[in-house]
């Protein structure tokens, strides 16, 4: 390359450059940009909010699967009947599933012997926000571990890291799979993953989750693990509890009185 | 160089055919936009987040907009109004999903695919 069209090439680079910089004054923005940030007066502050749950499996009925069915119907959770690909965000599962590593292998079976309800436990260390690539798994600032299925990829790295298997695929296309559809709530896709989601679209509307919602005997407790005074606190004050594999330093939000 | 009658006569004919084809080329023309078939009760457009005129040519950059920032961010949107609103598709359809053709009827005329509906359901699939 000779000098001069080195040099060329330079003052035509300088030239567009300088064009953009004069052009970028004359589009104004748009109106819908102008809006000042010191109008968000109702921002949460992070961490101050921890949502937790805390599992009574004394007044848990054995059989019963109300809080099950809510989830489903609430988050439009496909059933396909097939253990491949079944989708759970709450399910029943024995003991030794639920509690693969405690020290109560000879506790009686009237403590044992049920089935635990098992969901996301929203960990405060969150495993599978780590190995999200595009972060589509995240904590949320009030302590949920929350999905944007916009962002999924579908790579199912976050069920790999999950020690607890709550994370579930999409093998196939989940909407047929629907009994009964519910118009307010959306529905997933093909290839992205789901879990649990602490129901944050009822939190909003100062509701309880579907499931504690459905429980006839008050076996799930749901509230604020921050605030000392909150009832899920006094219960976990009161009470010997249990969390899932607690030696993995995930934190669990979840608790179980067994 | 010499130039042929024949080429001569060549080159005319190519020319009469270019303008026999621009002269009696179909015209094409765009269908007529479809106008919403359904009646609807007058909805209090004034209560939209932005104009319409606004959200006809950028309802799209604003729903994207959205859909990147509404998981995350539990601030709600704010208008040039000052009113507050839930970064949903929920609010939209609030209103719209008033006429089950709102999106569609414009979409389809525009061959436009967004990917809304995959995971949404829209007004069509609303049992």
């Amino acid at each position: 390359m000779n000098e001069e069209r080195r040099e060329f090439i330079k003052k035509t680079s300088f030239g567009f450059l300088a064009g953009i910089g004069v052009t970028s004054g004359f589009f104004l923005n748009f109106l819908m940009e102008k809006t000042d940030t010191s109008l968000w007066a109702d921002k949460s502050i992070a961490g101050t909010i921890r949502w937790g749950m805390l599992i009574d499996m004394r007044k848990c009925i054995e059989g019963c699967q109300k809080c099950v069915d809510a989830c489903r119907l609430v988050h439009n959770v496909p059933d396909f009947g097939n253990s491949g690909y079944q989708i759970e965000w709450l399910q029943k599962k024995p003991y030794r599933e639920v509690f693969p590593t405690s020290g109560e292998d000879f506790t009686g079976k009237e403590r044992t012997g049920k089935s635990f309800p098992s969901l996301c436990n929203h960990c405060a260390e969150p495993p599978c926000a780590s190995a999200c690539p595009t972060q589509a798994t995240f904590k949320r600032f009030d302590g949920i571990v929350a999905l944007d299925y916009h962002r999924c990829t579908g790579c199912r790295s976050c069920m790999a890291s999950c020690p607890y298997g709550a994370i579930s695929f999409n093998w196939s296309e989940p909407r047929p799979a629907i009994k009964a559809l519910n118009a307010s709530y959306p529905t997933r896709e093909k290839g992205v993953v789901e879990k649990c989601n602490f129901c944050p679209e009822r939190l909003l509307k100062g509701k309880l989750p579907a499931c504690v919602e459905a429980c006839p005997e008050k076996t799930l407790m749901f509230g604020d693990l921050n605030d000392p005074k909150s009832e899920i606190r006094l219960l976990l004050e009161k009470n010997q509890t249990m969390q899932r594999k607690p030696e993995l330093g995930t934190l669990p939000s979840v608790f179980y009185i067994i | 160089m010499k130039i042929t009658t024949r080429e001569v006569v060549f080159g005319l004919l190519i020319l009469v055919a270019l303008v026999a084809l621009r002269v009696f080329w179909p015209t094409v023309k765009a269908e007529k936009i479809p106008s919403p078939t359904v009646k609807v009760t007058a909805i209090d457009s004034t209560a939209c987040i932005a104009p319409t005129e606004y959200m006809r040519s950028h309802h799209m950059q604003l729903l994207n907009e959205w859909r990147n920032t509404g998981a995350r961010d539990n601030r709600p949107y704010v208008n040039a109004a000052g009113k507050k609103f839930q970064k949903s598709l929920d609010t939209c359809l609030g209103c719209h999903s008033n006429n089950t053709y709102f999106c569609i009827s414009c979409h389809q005329y525009a061959n436009a695919k967004p990917n809304c509906w995959n995971c949404h359901l829209s007004p069509l699939d609303k049992p």
